[in-house]
């Protein structure tokens, strides 16, 4: 059956500064799957060229057989791809519905739509409260929960995740992980980029391992767990 | 006390049009990070489109009743805004989006070389001096409470407002209004929410000019004249006044307009009308002292 999503040869560079080098990825339809990597990894990079952010240097990128690579963000959100991104960025000027509208915003604002919202708001009973209240006004861990109901909002079949325990509570972090798996049940496939590993293998059906823009190993989340590379470097031992 | 409220009035009919102008200086900025410098020589082409409307139409100028008056101010009104909001979509396209980016001073530079081809097209099609604009409004003043408002004054104070109300309801109400404050926050994440941000760009840079070219009518019939300089000292003020509001919120620009035109009827009518134009920078100069991030708060640039 082929992937969902297919990434080769990926490359992405900053001028001189080669971030993503060569990376061949996949993920299948209702697969969890993560990027594990340090900090500066080149993590993002990949996310955000899946996503049209930024323009590959090389290679494709392929979404349900269509190239996406040569796409502006708006037409990759349009065939199907949300974004989460990296450090939350709700827009803090927009309230909480006014967040969750946006993120509907490449679809006809129709029954589907509020009956979306409804659903967002059941999963996060939080920004039910706050619904008019500004998005700056909320903490961490709810703006989280906006970015994430922002994305489901257009109904995607991939969730783009950029590192979504950074800055949060364990306690937080544990609700969000336990969430990709409820996300995962209502049919849409996720790609995670995290430095949490452990919370990520918690999750993940299988699991990339990057260093310094290249794939240094992959398998599934069992597999990773057990390698002693990962467990040292990784998981602390 | 009846000079004081004379001029308060003054000033706020004056502020209206510097709030309308800067207003679309700030929209353009906080949007997209661009400093149009040509945005006030869209404002002289608005008053020069109705310096031909109506000398093109031979109108009388006065002996017209009120009717016909109101409804040929809105017609050149129209025209104007038609032809400022194209020259804006164009302005856009050819020059704003190809020098975009990170450089702040790339569209700022570009803008300025159109603004400098504006000023001399129109020096060159009408000649240096002021063009007489006729006003079509029936000369009228009416009073209230002992205070005095010309019936020029009342329509450009009434477009004004109009306009800027019509922006405030774009802005906060409607679907591609809220697009454009999510991309004057946080462009990525609305491009990948399905905005099309190279269409906010357009739409945005089009409404600012449209309200240049409104007040630039609003103004030139006031004043019953066009000049092909007239933008430049408009628009600094203009521009002032965007700086000393911040761009976090329209009603700060709103706000900083008003007062600058009410400040500026206080200083003529009180001190001299020598330091009317001085008191612009007197205030940028305040607040580049004492509080740079504007009067009501900047995001960072």
């Amino acid at each position: 059956m082929s992937a969902l999503l297919q990434v080769s040869g990926l490359e992405v560079a900053y001028g001189p500064v080669r971030a993503v080098r060569g990376v061949d990825l996949e993920v299948h339809q209702g697969e969890i799957r993560a990027i594990l990597g340090a900090n500066g990894a080149g993590k993002s990079s990949i996310i955000r060229a899946i996503m049209g952010l930024v323009k590959p240097r090389g290679g494709t990128v392929a979404f349900g057989g269509r190239a996406l690579h040569k796409l502006l963000p708006h037409k990759v959100n349009g065939w199907g791809i949300a974004w989460v991104p990296e450090g939350r960025q709700v827009f803090s000027t927009l309230t909480v519905e006014e967040n969750l509208l946006m993120g509907a915003f490449g679809r006809r604002h129709d029954q589907a739509t509020d009956a979306r919202q409804e659903q967002v708001m059941d999963m996060f009973p939080t920004l039910r409260e706050r619904r008019k209240q500004l998005a700056g006004s909320l903490s961490g861990g709810e703006q989280q929960m906006l970015a994430i109901g922002r994305a489901l909002m257009s109904n995607p079949r991939l969730l783009l995740m950029d590192e979504p325990s950074l800055g949060l509570a364990p306690k937080v972090v544990r609700f969000l992980f336990d969430l990709a798996l409820e996300i995962r049940a209502r049919g849409i496939s996720i790609l995670m980029a995290e430095q949490n590993a452990r919370q990520a293998l918690r999750v993940a059906d299988y699991a990339y391992l990057l260093e310094v823009g290249e794939i240094r190993g992959g398998g599934s989340a069992r597999e990773m767990e057990a390698s002693e590379t990962i467990r040292r470097v990784y998981l602390g031992g | 006390m009846e000079q004081f409220v004379q001029q308060l009035v003054n000033g706020i009919m004056a502020g209206s049009t510097y709030a309308v102008v800067a207003l679309g200086f700030g929209l353009v900025f906080s949007v997209m990070r661009v400093v149009n410098l040509a945005h006030p020589e869209i404002f002289m082409i608005g008053a020069y489109v109705a310096f031909l409307v109506i000398s093109g139409l031979h109108v009388p100028g006065e002996g017209l009743n009120v009717l016909a008056a109101v409804a040929l101010f809105f017609g050149v009104l129209l025209v104007a805004m038609l032809a400022t909001g194209a020259a804006g979509l164009v302005l856009e396209r050819l020059v704003i989006r190809p020098t975009r980016g990170t450089y702040i001073l790339t569209p700022f530079i570009a803008t300025a070389g159109v603004s400098i081809a504006l000023q001399n097209s129109a020096q060159r099609l009408f000649g240096p001096d002021p063009v007489r604009v006729p006003s079509v409004i029936p000369p009228h003043t009416f009073t209230l409470g002992g205070v005095r408002v010309t019936s020029m004054q009342l329509a450009t104070f009434l477009t004004a407002v109009a306009i800027m109300l019509a922006l405030r309801y774009y802005v906060h109400s409607t679907r591609w209004g809220r697009a454009t404050r999510a991309v004057a926050e946080k462009p990525d994440v609305a491009a990948a929410c399905g905005v099309n941000v190279n269409l906010v760009s357009q739409l945005t840079v089009g409404i600012a000019s449209i309200m240049a070219g409104a007040a630039g009518v609003a103004l030139g019939l006031l004043y019953t004249s066009a000049a092909p300089f007239m933008g430049l000292l408009y628009g600094l003020k203009s521009f002032i006044c965007m700086l000393v509001a911040g761009n976090r919120h329209i009603e700060a620009i709103m706000a900083v307009g008003l007062l600058l035109g009410v400040v500026e009827a206080m200083v003529t009518g009180y001190i001299s009308s020598n330091l009317r134009d001085a008191v612009a920078f007197a205030l940028l100069l305040a607040v580049l002292f004492f509080r740079p991030q504007g009067l009501f708060g900047s995001y960072e640039v």
